[in-house]
């Protein structure tokens, strides 16, 4: 029994030590990291206006609203990138009202119950409106990172595109399910 | 940690070819390297925890073949076993409509005992016999997301039972299964069938799915083509649900219950229900490390005509058996060689039979405890080959302490070529059969289990080739040389000749070899190829007695081969045919060799989507011969398996 309670201890310590370690460094969970690499992928595949930026120089923003799921892993993504000579960065938003330039916006699933309201407000903006929330893109979001068997799949709704004056590549739309709105 | 990462890195994208060897890992590599991906490489990545185990073992260094949904729909099968078939490294034998006799590198029965079978985690072997009801057994097919299928032992993490072989039936996230879906047939055999699903959300972060299904099977006849009166009907039903509670956190709680009745050949009817219960938590806590907590009860209840013989009046045999079963897994990367991957489980189970006078269990009340632990370490060597040692050590109430240890080396040789190589002990522990059976349970007693019979063990030796030959062709080849101790034999004792009783008076060897292969020639043409050879030579230890003379456990076909052929078709169209070919069986009828006939058989099915919503179905099994045997003694009442043809609606909205 003495070797069982060892073992006990050993194994205990190390869940114990693994979880420490774990919780001192910020990495989102691998989903998240995986999104985070979807919404860099997402501007090299969506063309702008010249008129959806402030200015010619202006970055390409992408705005995080609500609880954000990726913390400084997507700084760390979109650090040094360029797209079209415009640099990268990240905004991020607490509550719908704080809504600032972005080209691109994130809404965390903690904005499920303000979705309708957020997407009417960005949408004479041009911006590229991204969400994992339940039925994102039938509800009038543009892309949807859905998860299904355990792999991040996009549900691209053409039509709420198309109604900004985006375009979303041709290469991206071959790797989506497109989906309409509900009419309701 | 930056030196961890990049160490993930490097395997990691050994690992995300596009091609059979691909595989997901626990680890996932830095942003540098994401961002370079395609879109389509990133949607293979798999993000979440929900198959940790089952994604583990396809990693690891094992003989595993994997039957995906659409393989299963479009092959015709309408059920777990007949879907088992696509398995090149399973022999599949249908015994009768609702028997089958199912097994991983031979040792075949209706009672198989060595080989373990999970849906959703959830062993589904019956300690009676230490093997499976194929029967009771099932799930919407519709729901299933794959079955992973590993030949060899997987003891070191599934623990006793998993000897020669580990079925793991996994079914989708309920997210994955939003919507409405139902289906409705019926033909020759499968008289009618029905099921049908629905899958909403519940709030933010919640899905669920709840089903019913239905069906009602035709007798199978007897060699003179009469009726072998064994015709049944099952009903199950079931709900799902998976909730994401945080970006950490994953929830799957489900349910299912099933009853039906079986006309029995022999006479009288047997009824069998059941239900089962399951939860499970995931928890990640890096990206290399995350553990997960599962508990499910099970309920089954069968009732069974026991015939009468010269030496005993009929009966029926009741058994209800409660499982109650808990499991920790924690994994985690330590160093930057090493991945551990460690776990605790407690089963109880609680048996109650009800005995009958052709058969019987004494005690017929039996409470069991098995209490088990594993751990796991796979250690880089070198960038690309990687030793696993492991092992399980239980406590089980019959034999005490058991381990089942094992080294695996898997070499990958480059993205393309990966070959492995595994020493591994498993046994078989005492089932209820070898230790409590009585039969008939009153003088003159025939055949009785002993308390003095042992685990069977297994040491096997593996060696296998997996390959992406070309973007078209993969291939794999799986050698075992298995060396097995102390297996079942019937024996006496000189002065009474009666009753038999169970020892571990045999002994012998297997070896074989399992060839699989898919080809894709076009687009729209797909090719799967199976081909096997086994060998096995037991025999009864020196100075020890079997009364079957080491026949009783080898009803296994020396050869077998399969080939399976998918066209997409204009206009939505999809045709499939399946060809198998099974060796000649010698099973043992009383000390003697008997034959099943080698045969070879096909099922064809023709589908048609008609709109995205609708798909519409035919399908033909066994189509070469009106009816054949795959199983038994040579006999008048040895059930044959007819030639079968159903129609099938499928409606997605």
């Amino acid at each position: 029994m003495r070797a069982v309670r060892t073992l006990f201890c050993i194994a205990f310590g190390l869940l114990l030590a693994d979880s420490l370690n774990a919780y001192g460094q910020s990495a989102p969970s691998r989903e998240y990291q995986v999104k985070a690499v979807f919404l860099f992928n997402f501007t090299q595949f969506v063309d702008w206006p010249p008129a959806a930026f402030p200015a010619d120089t202006a970055s390409l923003v992408i705005g995080v609203l609500g609880d954000d799921p990726f913390g400084p892993y997507l700084d760390d993504i979109v650090r040094g990138e360029q797209v079209n000579n415009r640099r990268l960065t990240v905004r991020r938003f607490r509550r719908p009202e704080d809504i600032g330039a972005c080209q691109v916006l994130f809404i965390s699933r903690s904005q499920d119950k303000n979705l309708e309201k957020v997407l009417s407000e960005v949408k004479r903006n041009d911006v590229l409106t991204v969400s994992d929330a339940d039925a994102f893109a039938l509800r009038g979001g543009m892309i949807q990172l859905a998860t299904e068997n355990g792999k991040i799949r996009l549900k691209i709704n053409v039509d709420a595109a198309r109604a900004s004056s985006l375009t979303i590549s041709s290469k991206l739309l071959r790797s989506a399910e497109i989906v309409a709105s509900r009419d309701d | 940690m930056r030196r961890l990462a990049i160490l993930c890195a490097v395997s990691c994208l050994a690992l995300l070819a596009p091609s059979a060897l691909a595989q997901a890992t626990d680890t996932i590599p830095p942003p540098s390297v994401l961002k370079r991906l395609s879109v389509d490489q990133l949607m293979d990545i798999e993000v979440t925890s929900v198959s940790r185990k089952a994604e583990k073992l396809s990693e690891t260094a094992s003989a595993i073949q994997v039957i995906t949904r659409d393989e299963i729909r479009r092959s015709g099968a309408t059920s777990i076993p007949e879907a088992l078939r696509l398995a090149p490294n399973l022999q599949v034998a249908q015994v009768g409509s609702h028997q089958w006799a199912i097994t991983a590198r031979g040792f075949n029965s209706t009672t198989a005992n060595k080989l373990l079978v999970l849906i959703d985690g959830r062993s589904v072997y019956t300690p009676l016999f230490s093997g499976v009801f194929w029967d009771i057994q099932d799930v919407l097919l519709e729901d299933i997301d794959r079955i992973e299928v590993i030949s060899g032992p997987g003891g070191a993490v599934w623990g006793a039972n998993a000897v020669n072989g580990v079925i793991n039936i996994i079914t989708r996230s309920s997210r994955g299964t939003q919507g409405a879906y139902a289906e409705a047939g019926g033909g020759t055999s499968l008289n009618d069938f029905a099921g049908a699903r629905y899958g909403g959300t519940l709030g933010g972060h919640a899905t669920f799915r709840a089903y019913g299904k239905y069906f009602d099977r035709d007798n199978e006849v007897y060699p003179s083509g009469d009726d072998a009166t064994d015709s049944w009907r099952m009903g199950q039903g079931g709900f799902r649900i998976d909730a994401q509670t945080s970006a950490r956190d994953a929830l799957m709680v489900s349910a299912d219950g099933y009853g039906g009745n079986e006309n029995v050949f022999t006479g009288g009817t047997t009824t069998a229900s059941g239900g089962n219960l399951s939860s499970r938590w995931s928890h990640t806590i890096s990206p290399t490390s995350g553990m997960s907590l599962q508990l499910y009860y099970d309920h089954t209840q069968l009732s069974n005509p026991e015939p009468a013989s010269q030496f005993s009046p009929g009966g029926t045999l009741k058994d209800r058996l409660d499982t109650y079963d808990l499991d920790f897994e924690h994994r985690l990367a330590f160093g930057q060689r090493n991945r551990i991957v460690w776990g605790l489980g407690y089963r109880f189970t609680h048996d109650v039979v009800t005995n009958s006078r052709p058969l019987g269990f004494f005690p017929s009340h039996l409470d069991h405890s098995l209490v088990s632990g594993f751990v796991q370490d796979e250690i880089a060597l070198a960038q690309n080959v990687f030793l696993t040692l492991g092992t399980k050590l239980e406590h089980n109430d019959y034999t005490g302490f058991e381990a089942e240890p094992t080294a695996r080396l898997r070499w990958s040789m480059s993205q393309k070529h990966m070959v492995w190589a595994a020493v591994s002990r498993a046994v078989r522990t005492p089932s209820r059969v070898d230790r409590d059976l009585k039969e008939p349970t009153q003088f003159p007693i025939l055949l009785e289990g002993s308390s003095d019979f042992e685990s069977e063990t297994l040491i096997a030796y593996e060696l296998g080739y997996r390959a992406a030959l070309t973007n078209k062709i993969s291939a794999s080849v799986s050698t075992f040389y298995n060396d097995y101790s102390d297996l079942r034999s019937a024996s006496f004792t000189p002065a009474t000749i009666i009753p038999f009783f169970f020892a571990n008076n045999l002994e012998g060897e297997t070896h074989g070899i399992e060839l699989s292969a898919t080809y894709q020639p076009l687009a729209w043409w797909r090719l799967r190829a199976g081909f096997d050879v086994l060998k096995e030579s037991l025999h009864v230890k020196p100075g020890e007695v079997d009364i079957n003379h080491a026949l009783n456990e080898t009803a296994d076909p020396e050869r077998q081969c399969s080939l399976n052929s998918s066209f997409d078709l204009p206009r939505n169209v999809e045709f499939d045919a399946g060809l198998r070919s099974v060796d000649k069986i010698y099973t043992n009828n009383g000390g003697v060799l008997a034959i099943v006939p080698k045969y070879t058989d096909m099922n064809l099915r023709l589908g048609w989507h008609a709109t995205r919503q609708l798909e519409l179905s035919v399908a033909g099994q066994n189509l070469l011969h009106k009816h054949h045997p795959e199983f038994g003694v040579p006999d008048p009442t040895r059930v044959e398996i007819l030639r079968a043809v159903y129609g099938k609606v499928s409606w997605r909205f």
